[in-house]
């Protein structure tokens, strides 16, 4: 019997959404078929990667940190980052905002965004410091600052989606990043309330929240399953929006990246375990529906850049 | 499984307002109910033009391109006696949003319009009943089959024949609804798509009635594996029934505004 292939083909498709201005962009989404699976129908994007940075520096590894050694400035990391190999985007991750740690001020904080932005012109993501109210003074001045760039604001939350939404997607004409954490059911809700703010449904793009690889991660691969199945199979257009995963803010603070080769002998190099961790996440994201990561070191950047392109 | 598929049933020309309308070409009162029913949730409209023995063709071209022109393709379901009127629509139908709907055939009279919708790519609602209302299930099922041969023979997909038990009126034949909810299982065990004018049950009752027969009968039917009705979708206790049965049925996912989308 010869082989005949039967495509999984659907009605429905994922938004595309651009991120940048200019002649550097990026497009996220606008497939029709379950992830990686070009067999059934040619691949409108493939899958992209953002290299992240924080405001406190680049400290995650020796090896993270060898590559931005030469870096004295903010700007001049950003500029790094984006050279990286593979990379697609920047995403500054402003995590220095966080009232119980650092606690920078806003204003510094829009330093270190209008710094970043002037080094490179290359599409950005910013990334909030996960408090929600902080965010929620943060993130309208940094969709301000970044007027004209087309840049995706990360962490909008329930809590405070009316400002960073009414801020990033009508005022100031960015794009939303609407997070919640693992909860399919929130993940549609919030979409249905910031679009209800009037925000235009094709400007958002989903965190729908992430985990490691061995901790609590099967519960994000059947959240991607299912939103990328309803988004598809149900035409559920309030699903249809790309997924954005940062996946590094996970995996280097895990033990297996975190414990020093002194403590446990017996796992070998912490350098691999930390970026087997990000590689491992990262594959799995992308296998359950995520449009685009976010990771930090050069070689696992590289490895799904890999991965990715044979995979199309 | 899909979500289920509401038919808007306003567009009648029972209505003087609407058969007015028709007769004088006025878009306003059409328009109106079209998009009350819309914005209510209905995913196809139902136009029904009456017989329209004089001017069928060109009163049906007329209505399927002023709903479509003025509301994104909306899909339709041509509802006349009138074959040629149907055919007339379908040829200038754009089929971007959902194939047309062919507006009925039964297993007597009408078995012919399974032909025209077969010729023409569309879905045909098909009444389980040939001269009057089909006696029990036996003979429901038999008329079932023979449309559905029918419909194969000319190379339909089978989910394009949409079988309608006939829903009967409370008042008058109140034993025989568990009968009409029964052949709804069955077609749904035969994996088959059905729908039907599920307010005739409520004919005859007092106004505030009816809405919560219908409510009740719907998620009754939907039980039973029901894809569509032919409703009313301003009847908001209705499509909230039939929202929230969706989510039962996983048809839809759920989120906390879910009736509002």
């Amino acid at each position: 019997m010869p082989f005949n292939q039967k495509p999984q083909k659907f009605n429905a498709k994922i938004n595309t959404v651009t991120i940048g201005s200019g002649e550097k962009t990026v497009a996220l989404g606008g497939n029709s078929t379950l992830p990686l699976y070009a067999f059934d129908a040619p691949t409108a994007n493939t899958a992209k990667i953002g290299v992240e940075i924080s405001d406190l520096g680049q400290t995650s590894s020796e090896g993270i940190k060898a590559y931005y050694a030469d870096c004295a400035t903010i700007g001049e990391a950003a500029k790094k980052a984006a050279a990286m190999e593979g990379a697609d985007f920047v995403a500054l991750f402003l995590e220095g905002g966080d009232p119980n740690g650092a606690n920078k001020s806003v204003e510094e904080l829009i330093a270190v965004v209008n710094e970043v932005a002037e080094a490179v012109d290359c599409p950005l993501v910013v990334e909030g410091c996960k408090n929600v109210e902080k965010d929620a003074e943060l993130l309208p001045k940094v969709a301000e600052a970044l007027q004209g760039r087309n840049v995706l604001i990360m962490s909008e939350k329930e809590e405070n989606y009316k400002t960073i939404g009414a801020a990033a997607g009508l005022a100031y004409n960015q794009i939303v990043g609407a997070e919640s954490s693992v909860d399919i059911n929130l993940a549609k809700q919030l979409n249905v309330i910031t679009t209800q703010l009037g925000v235009n449904a094709q400007k958002i793009v989903m965190n729908v929240g992430s985990a490691a690889a061995g901790y609590g991660y099967e519960y994000v691969v059947s959240t991607m399953d299912r939103i990328r199945g309803a988004a598809l199979s149900q035409n559920d257009n309030m699903l249809q929006m790309p997924i954005i995963t940062p996946v590094a803010s996970e995996t280097w603070g895990t033990k297996e990246a975190a414990a020093s080769e002194a403590d446990m002998p017996e796992w070998g190099s912490q350098e691999d375990r930390g970026i087997d961790m990000e590689i491992m996440t990262a594959a799995a994201d992308l296998a359950s529906g995520s449009d685009a990561v976010i990771l930090r070191h050069p070689q696992s950047v590289a490895t799904i850049s890999k991965m990715i392109k044979e995979l199309a | 499984m899909a979500k289920f598929v509401t038919i808007g049933e306003r567009i009648h020309c029972i209505s003087p307002v609407i058969r007015d309308a028709m007769a004088t070409r006025n878009p306003a009162p059409i328009l109106k109910r079209a998009k009350e029913q819309l914005d209510a949730g209905a995913t196809y409209l139902d136009v029904n033009i009456g017989p329209a023995e004089n001017d069928g063709e060109d009163l049906m071209k007329w209505a399927v391109q002023l709903l479509q022109s003025e509301f994104d393709n909306v899909p339709l379901a041509l509802d006349t006696a009138n074959k040629k009127a149907i055919e007339a629509g379908i040829s200038v139908y754009n089929r971007a949003k959902g194939k047309p709907i062919v507006n009925s055939a039964d297993a007597g009279g009408r078995i012919e319009n399974i032909d025209l919708a077969a010729a023409n790519d569309a879905i045909v609602i098909a009444l389980c009943s040939a001269e009057g209302i089909a006696a029990d299930n036996d003979e429901r099922m038999m008329h079932c089959q023979n449309m559905l041969e029918r419909g194969m023979m000319l190379g339909m997909d089978p989910s394009d024949l949409w079988f309608d038990p006939l829903f009967l009126v409370v008042k008058g034949m109140q034993d025989k609804q568990m009968e009409v909810l029964e052949a709804i299982k069955m077609f749904s065990d035969m994996g088959l798509n059905s729908t039907g004018g599920l307010s005739n049950n409520s004919n005859g009752m007092p106004k505030h009635i009816r809405p919560i027969m219908d409510s009740a009968l719907v998620a009754m039917a939907m039980m039973q594996g029901l894809t569509s009705a032919i409703v009313n979708p301003c009847d908001l206790r209705l499509m909230e029934t039939i929202k929230s049965c969706d989510i039962f049925k996983s048809n839809t996912l759920y989120a906390d505004s879910y009736l509002e989308i």
